[in-house]
């Protein structure tokens, strides 16, 4: 079971050039190398190395996040900039007037210290450029992630052989292209697409499992499809970036049990989890299922009080301060917690006005109400008609203005905004009131 | 003479007022919801009739073997689903017909216990839970506090629900009862008298006990050993018929669960299942789970009317609300075979400490496109 990257990749290290930036961590550098890094620093060149991040398991068998030997706490969240009227095909790496620097300085003074990117823009020195105005500028660092072929059309043919390679080199391109990034903090491979496998969305299927009556068997044959498809590509990154943990996106814990069979490469669990208030027994069932760390990838709440019909900041507030103190309880050394959580990045730093109707552009420059599906763990605006209270174009801790500053839709940090601000200056893990159980 | 004369009449003129002053600085010792008709002693009104009222009977002057003073409540329930809930009960509120629209609670605050009376006219009547507070609504109670299921004897036999802890500042159902047609298929007579609250400070606030091993979401039709409600309809709801009383071939006892899904998207979703849930229709917002910790699995059986009938998901725990359960885990999906065949779902590292929903299943029209019939037994935590 590999949970540290450490020890073998301080080896593997020794005989990797970086491509790109031509700078390797100054501890590693040769001579020249050394005289070249301290010569470009003296030039005024804004270049540093590439971090060192690790996953290190502690005597207690708690997880700590390692930035250059030093601890770190993932405080984020999901970044997706789109303005009013685009929808999420709009290219916000090339805007001029450079979203991320006015989020940027906003997410510092909340404590931000990590962005969520689902997948890489296009262009890689446009990404570059945001990775490293975010780092330098903020201090802010950088996951990225990549779908994995998730929404190709019709479906991720996991099971197919030309797919994989195909979706494995675009990963490993990613990951040659950014590894050198000093902002970059970890991989994250796939978002939720273990619950294709479970046939629930885009579903796919191969002469094996088409063979296969039993159903349950059907879905043990995707996963191991699936899951031996996700550790071939974490096993590859390793090879070429030692500095960098690979973490597996999961939707719940859903197939972690195969994981624990066909993963050994993988350091850690990006969890997408809507379980409103608490997030349950997440964390002793992670470590029974699949003994690595998490990071909870999406979490959140949207703003909208589908019942009442009216935006309702402190129910937003509400819940990301209860599942902030959660993830406080369970991080390292915390007492009575499970110890394997990293930290989390919420869903999501800005409202997206593009996703209720996303293929009808007039209702992109309209903040749509109309809630798109039902989750009883939110339970303020459970009784809204047909149970439908969740709002997605409303889960920003940030709401967006039709209102111009700069080129830019003015933002407004909404009450969540400076509850996490406050909770993360003295993070409290306070019993809950209720006598129901979490 | 007129001196103690008067000092004597102002001792007198006083004493009634500090006895007065005494008694409202001391709380009641009871606080009668019903003990006699016309009794001005009642503070609630036997009003607020559910689910199937119409298979409802009540004599409220019923002065057959009262268990004290001159009369009790008669209520005949007749089980026949006049309303198709498959279930009925009544609430006694204030003022009459009150669902939580008036401000008409009491302060009950001090009670501790609620005691009641109860007969059955034979003995055996099955009361699904009796029920203090509860009532939601612009004024809603403060408290939610139920006991049961009851088998009823026929002999007067006090019960009590501890109500010490609970938050009673306002409380508009002051008591209630309910009960099904599967737990009473032939319908049942059973009798309430002398319901009141009490204040017993020696009463200690009721510790949320392990339940023990087995315990039973499903053994029987009228079995109070069933611990869980089939209330949670979900998805086409309306394709989905119900039969907790079938006696098709049922793989142990008098009784099996049939399940009739027709597969015609009546809502549109394309898809519909049952929870079970403690109380009915608790999707968390109701603080009542039962600990199940000693639990190492949870087995059932089933099989399909023809065989070849797929159920995408059997599940236990998973509901989450403002009391969420505290794990959940689940099979599937699962091809039923026509014999019984026993299916077991591992519960070996879960936290079972909280669960609300006792079980569920899930299957839609992809995989059923001519609808499914099956049958469920013997559902059992272990």
């Amino acid at each position: 079971m590999k949970l540290s990257t450490n020890k073998r990749n301080t080896i593997e290290h020794q005989g990797i050039c970086h491509r790109d930036t031509g700078f390797k961590p100054v501890h590693r550098c040769t001579g020249a190398l050394v005289f070249l890094f301290f010569l470009s620093f003296l030039l005024g060149a804004s270049f540093k190395p590439a971090s060192k991040v690790s996953v290190k398991k502690l005597k207690n068998g708690h997880f700590r996040l390692l930035v250059d030997r030093k601890p770190y706490i993932v405080k984020g969240v999901c970044y997706n900039p789109i303005p009013i009227g685009k929808n999420h095909e709009s290219d916000w790496w090339s805007d001029p007037n450079k979203p991320w620097i006015v989020d940027g300085k906003l997410m510092k003074e909340m404590g931000v210290n990590t962005i969520r990117i689902y997948q890489p823009g296009d262009n890689p020195e446009e990404v570059k450029k945001v990775i490293r105005d975010l780092y330098e500028l903020y201090g802010i660092r950088t996951i990225l992630g990549n779908w994995l072929g998730f929404w190709e059309y019709p479906c991720p043919f996991y099971g197919d052989k030309d797919f994989q390679e195909r979706v494995k080199n675009e990963v490993i391109r990613m990951v040659e292209l950014y590894k050198d990034e000093p902002g970059v903090l970890l991989w994250i491979l796939g978002n939720e697409n273990n619950y294709s496998c479970l046939g629930r969305v885009n579903p796919w299927s191969n002469d094996e499992i088409d063979k296969e009556p039993d159903p349950q068997k059907k879905n043990a044959i995707r996963a191991r499809i699936y899951y031996s498809f996700v550790n071939d590509i974490a096993g590859k990154i390793h090879e070429i970036d030692p500095n960098h943990p690979v973490a597996l996106g999961n939707g719940e814990l859903l197939g972690l049990e195969s994981a624990n069979q066909y993963c050994p490469d993988i350091d850690l669990v990006a969890c997408i989890i809507y379980r409103g208030r608490t997030f349950g027994n997440l964390f002793n069932s992670l470590k029974a299922t699949f003994d690595r760390p998490v990071v909870i990838a999406e979490f959140g709440a949207d703003v909208y009080d589908a019942y009442l019909k009216k935006e309702d900041q402190n129910m937003q507030a509400f819940f990301l301060e209860s599942q902030w103190r959660q993830i406080y309880s369970n991080i390292a050394n915390a007492p009575q917690g499970a110890g394997n959580c990293l930290g989390g990045t919420i869903f999501e730093w800005s409202d997206e006005w593009w996703k209720h109707d996303e293929n009808n552009p007039d209702s992109w420059k309209v903040h749509d109400t109309e809630s798109n599906w039902s989750n009883g763990s939110y339970y303020f605006d459970i009784k809204a008609e047909g149970n439908k209270n969740m709002n997605e174009e409303w889960f920003g801790i940030v709401a967006l203005s039709e209102e111009l500053e700069d080129g830019l839709n003015k933002r407004i940090p909404r009450k969540a905004y400076y509850v996490i601000r406050e909770f993360w200056k003295n993070p409290t893990i306070k019993k809950p009131k209720v006598k129901g159980k979490k | 003479m007129k001196k103690i004369l008067a000092v004597m009449a102002v001792v007198f003129l006083a004493m009634p007022l500090c006895i007065y002053a005494q008694e409202e600085k001391t709380p009641p010792k009871e606080f009668v919801v019903y003990v006699d008709k016309n009794s001005r002693a009642n503070h609630y009104i036997p009003s607020g009739w559910m689910g199937d009222y119409g298979d409802i009977k009540m004599n409220d002057q019923f002065m057959e073997n009262p268990q004290d003073g001159i009369t009790s409540i008669e209520f005949k329930y007749s089980g026949k689903k006049s309303q198709g809930q498959g279930w009925a009960g009544v609430y006694w509120q204030n003022p009459a017909n009150n669902w939580g629209s008036k401000k008409g609670g009491f302060d009950l605050t001090g009670m501790t216990k609620l005691t009641f009376w109860a007969r059955g006219a034979k003995g055996g009547e099955v009361i699904q839970k009796f029920v203090v507070g509860g009532i939601k609504g612009t004024y809603p109670d403060t408290a939610e506090v139920e006991m049961g299921p009851v088998e009823l004897t026929d002999t007067w036999k006090q019960y009590t629900i501890n109500l010490a802890g609970r938050d009673l500042s306002y409380i508009n159902g002051g008591f209630c009862w309910v009960t099904t047609a599967d737990l009473n298929p032939e319908g049942c007579t059973f009798y309430i008298d002398n319901i009141k609250l009490e204040a017993d400070s020696t009463l200690k606030p009721e510790a949320k006990k392990q339940e023990s091993m087995p315990f039973y979401v499903y053994a029987d039709r009228s079995t109070v050993g069933n611990h869980f409600i089939p209330s949670g309809w979900m998805g086409d709801y309306g394709d989905i018929k119900y039969d907790g009383a079938s006696k098709e071939d049922p793989y142990l006892g008098d009784s099996c669960v049939k399940i009739i899904y027709n597969s015609k998207a009546t809502q549109g979703a394309r898809w519909a299942g049952i929870y079970w849930q403690n109380p009915a229709n608790n999707w968390g917002n109701v603080d009542a789970g039962f600990d199940l910790s000693k639990a190492t699995k949870l087995s059932f059986w089933a099989r399909g009317e023809k065989g070849g009938e797929r159920i995408e998901e059997f599940k236990v725990g998973g509901i989450m609300g403002e009391y969420s359960d505290s794990d959940s885990a689940s099979i599937g999906p699962v091809i039923l075979n026509k014999e019984w065949t026993q299916y077991t779902i591992d519960l070996k590292g879960k936290d079972l400490s909280y669960v609300i929903g006792g079980f569920c299943w899930a299957t839609n029209i992809d995989n059923n496109p001519e609808g499914a019939t099956f049958y469920l037994d013997e559902i059992k935590y272990e």
